[in-house]
């Protein structure tokens, strides 16, 4: 099985683009990506592409995948369009790897898109309903901040998790975002504020709760066999992970845990010949507050009911031992939900590429994307290490 | 072998407005001798407040549904104007798919005749009398109108029986009437007329029945707390067991609550008069008396604006859209959980699935679940609030009219083993470790066709 790198990666801005398309923001993605090809490439050595998203401006397009590429001269190639909720471009770079690995292509565009601030705050509920269970969970009245929160009663119930503890990884990743050009909301907040902001759904406030955003994310995976025709300081796909499980809160074995990033998370650290104390930074999927603790435990950052005293103690921040989303998370950066997981490897290729700017880590060798669906019923999970090739 | 009533479940909603706010509001209260009435909450009506009622019974009876031959439902004011209801009521009670069904309506007089109907029938019947009747907000009839539902278990050996009973009419149009596509109930208001619509048809009523007058308690009518009283039946014994002063003009169920209420205070012998515009009275006196389970109590007092809020007079309507709709076809093939939270038992491994159908949760076999019905009572594992403009928009009106509400996860014991469900919880309560029952609620309605499932209701 040949090895996958990834030799590009960029993204739009996020936030509310009202003269923007997704064709534009997929566009200027894409030129991004292509520009940060340390040699260069051009679109037509490009072999197939992936797509995720979950739909644009809340319409459901039936060719999402090949209406963005041809807008941006990707003509004749396979395109597919991959949708697993908000792990849609996550699985969309999954799906690269497998391509590139399994001989099939060489470069493979992944990336994806989303539009979601076309749509009044009733129609985004109405919409973003599809990602949840539909028939039991949808019909007892709860939305996806409503399932997160019931999680993190059950959390708080069971570990004693407070919501001063929820509210340090919004401190967090404020401080972070504002330090990226990038993020939809580039301010900073006090624990105060995150506190006591309006509750979105108890236990959740609005600081806990991550934004509706606009924006395209894309990455560029090669096969070993061409990887040195773009650069000489790959990013190598170390392990990969993906799992499913019951889309509904209700039917699961836990309620205070996302039991797929624990299986994605497992699968990633064996492939890859890692653990967790290998990691140097994460981008963890933290759509609300209790989602980033929730990972903290599931991917084995601390051991099981400590994610509070974790983030509390300082270590996932920037000076910490484990950075962990150093991009401004899905909190700060935004959660343009099909875009997300491309947008993820985005800040990870960037930090190993050490062009983080005013964020960048001191030399990180290896980092993890940590990507989710829905309330838990897909993840995936991406190891990614710094790699010098040979001249 | 005597067939009458093997027994009474009698339920009213929670919410109750005082006269008082009225006469703040519109300066006078028009509903004479009706001191509080009940009001449906956003999410009850009179299917879900009759299956409250029939729970009741078939408790106070100790039978199943399942063991019913015939099933009636009465109301003046049913959710939809025309389909049978009583499948739907059937499905929550697991009533068998051929027993015998009736529907009545169109006159207050519904529950009476729903009563005699299951009295001519055969084997274990019961009949589910609902109401909550509206009008206009500045209507008398409004001011009256309240709302509750009682269900009657008949059978044989039964330790109430009809001893005798006699109808009377005489055509008085215009009285009390509902237009075609109109929620509310409306009259001509012409004094004199109307209260000899009400008493002449009662008292002739009354006057055919071979019995002396010695009557401890008379189940009558009420429109309203002063016209019972206008009659020429004993005033203290209509007060003994009347139900208008604190639950409202409950229309068809006006009759059965009384009823259910003279049981429970040991009256053996109950004069029953059931009045329906148009004009006309069915009287029948009642010897014995039989178990009753009734929670008539109003825990919540509304205000005269979460009054109106409750009524939906306003508020908006819900947003246009369906990104996540259910199709009624998809709804109506998990009736049995919606309305009893059916479940599976794994024949390979005993785990509990819900819903029972898709690989076992245990040992992910494809097994065919052998049905088991989970407590109704549970143990909230996860919870939260969803605060107001926070619902998903098929939920919006509903919090507009009630408020923010509850949303959990709850552990039910079902059989050998436990099943969890998401559930919505009445009101804004329900925190994890809390002890939560299972009520019939309305859902949403979608496509005009209402949708009704299970809520949690927390228990003290």
């Amino acid at each position: 099985m040949r090895e996958a790198h990834v030799v590009g990666a960029g993204q739009s801005k996020y936030g509310s683009f009202p003269d923007e398309s997704y064709r534009s923001l997929f566009r200027t993605a894409v030129e991004n990506t292509m520009a940060s090809v340390d040699d260069g490439m051009d679109v037509d050595e490009i072999d197939e592409a992936v797509v995720g998203t979950l739909g644009v401006g809340g319409r459901q397009l039936g060719l999402p995948g090949p209406a963005v590429t041809e807008h941006v001269g990707l003509h004749g190639v396979p395109v597919t369009r991959v949708e697993n909720a908000c792990a849609a471009s996550g699985y969309a770079v999954r799906q690269a790897v497998q391509a590139v690995r399994s001989g099939m292509a060489d470069v493979v565009l992944a990336g994806g898109v989303e539009v979601m601030t076309d749509l009044s705050g009733d129609a985004v509920r109405y919409w973003l309903g599809v990602s949840g269970e539909t028939e039991w969970e949808r019909m007892s009245g709860t939305t996806f901040a409503g399932v997160y929160a019931q999680m993190a009663s059950a959390h708080m119930r069971e570990h004693g998790t407070t919501k001063e503890q929820l509210s340090h990884v919004a401190v967090k990743n404020h401080d972070n975002g504002a330090k990226n050009p990038k993020a939809q909301l580039g301010f900073t907040c006090t624990l105060e504020d995150a506190v006591n902001a309006p509750a979105v759904a108890e236990p959740l406030t609005l600081y806990h709760c991550c934004p509706t955003t606009d924006g395209a994310a894309a990455t560029l995976v090669v096969s070993e066999d061409v990887v040195e025709e773009y650069t000489d300081e790959p990013v190598r796909v170390a392990g990969v992970g993906a799992a499913s499980d019951n889309v509904g809160l209700f039917q699961r074995d836990s309620y205070n845990s996302v039991p797929a990033s624990r299986m994605a998370g497992d699968t990633a650290y064996e492939r890859a010949g890692m653990g967790p104390e290998d990691l140097d930074f994460a981008e963890v999927h933290d759509c609300f507050a209790i989602a980033e603790l929730m990972s903290y435990e599931d991917l084995g950052f601390c051991e099981r009911g400590k994610a509070g005293d974790f983030v509390e103690s300082g270590a996932t921040r920037m000076d910490g031992d484990l950075p962990v989303n150093t991009s401004g998370g899905l909190k700060s950066k935004g959660h343009p939900i099909g875009a997300t997981g491309a947008g993820q490897v985005v800040e990870a290729f960037d930090q190993l590429k050490g062009r983080a700017g005013d964020r960048q880590l001191e030399d990180p060798r290896v980092g993890m994307t940590h990507n989710v669906g829905g309330s838990g019923g897909a993840a995936v999970v991406h190891i990614f290490e710094k790699e010098e090739v040979d001249a | 072998m005597t067939r009458g009533v093997l027994a009474v479940g009698a339920y009213a909603p929670a919410n109750r407005v005082p006269a008082e706010a009225f006469e703040e509001a519109w300066g006078s209260f028009d509903a004479p001798g009706v001191e509080t009435k009940a009001v449906p909450d956003a999410d009850e009506d009179a299917l879900t407040m009759g299956v409250q009622a029939a729970r009741r019974a078939l408790r106070a009876g100790d039978t199943d549904g399942r063991d019913l031959e015939f099933l009636s439902f009465a109301s003046t004011n049913p959710p939809l104007a025309e389909e049978d209801l009583t499948p739907r009521l059937g499905s929550y009670l697991a009533v068998p798919t051929d027993t015998t069904r009736r529907t009545h309506t169109g006159s207050t007089r519904a529950g009476a005749e729903a009563l005699f109907d299951a009295l001519e029938a055969d084997g274990p019947a019961l009949v589910v009398v609902a109401d909550c009747p509206e009008g206009e907000p500045d209507d008398s009839r409004e001011h009256a109108a309240g709302a509750g539902a009682a269900a009657l278990l008949v059978g044989d050996d039964a330790p109430a029986t009809v001893a005798d009973h006699e109808s009377f009419t005489d055509p008085r149009p215009g009285t009390r009437f509902r237009q075609r596509g109109s929620d509310d109930v409306d009259g001509l208001d012409i004094g004199t007329y109307d209260r000899a619509a009400f008493t002449e048809p009662v008292e002739a009523a009354v006057a055919s029945i071979e019995a002396d007058d010695d009557f401890e308690a008379v189940a009558l009518q009420a429109p309203n707390g002063k016209l019972p009283y206008r009659t020429n039946l004993e005033n203290e014994a209509i007060a003994a067991v009347e139900t208008v002063s604190e639950l409202g003009d409950t229309a068809a169920a006006s009759v059965p609550l009384s009823l259910a209420r003279a049981f429970e205070e040991g009256h053996d012998r109950t004069l029953a008069v059931a009045w329906g515009s148009g004009a006309g009275a069915t009287a029948f006196l009642v010897e014995g008396t039989a178990p009753v389970e009734a929670s008539l109590e109003g825990t919540n007092e509304l205000n005269y604006p979460g009054y109106l809020r409750r009524r939906g007079d306003i508020v908006g309507e819900k947003p246009d859209g369906g990104a996540a709709h259910v199709p009624v076809p998809t709804w109506r093939r998990s009736l049995p959980q919606r309305h009893r939270h059916e479940s599976g038992v794994c024949p390979e491994c005993g785990a509990v699935a819900f819903p029972p159908d898709g690989a076992c949760p245990g040992c992910r076999s494809l097994v065919e679940f052998d049905p088991v019905e989970p407590a109704l009572e549970g143990t909230v594992d996860a919870a939260t609030t969803i605060g107001q403009g926070g619902a998903p928009p098929e939920f919006a009106e509903q919090q507009a009219r009630q408020g923010a509400f509850g949303v959990a996860v709850v552990r039910f014991e079902a059989g050998d083993g436990e099943v969890s469900l998401p559930m919505q919880v009445v009101g804004d309560g329900g925190a994890v470790g809390d002890t939560v029952r299972a009520v019939p609620r309305r859902v949403y309605v979608e496509e005009d066709v209402p949708r009704y499932g299970l809520k949690a209701l927390p228990q003290d």
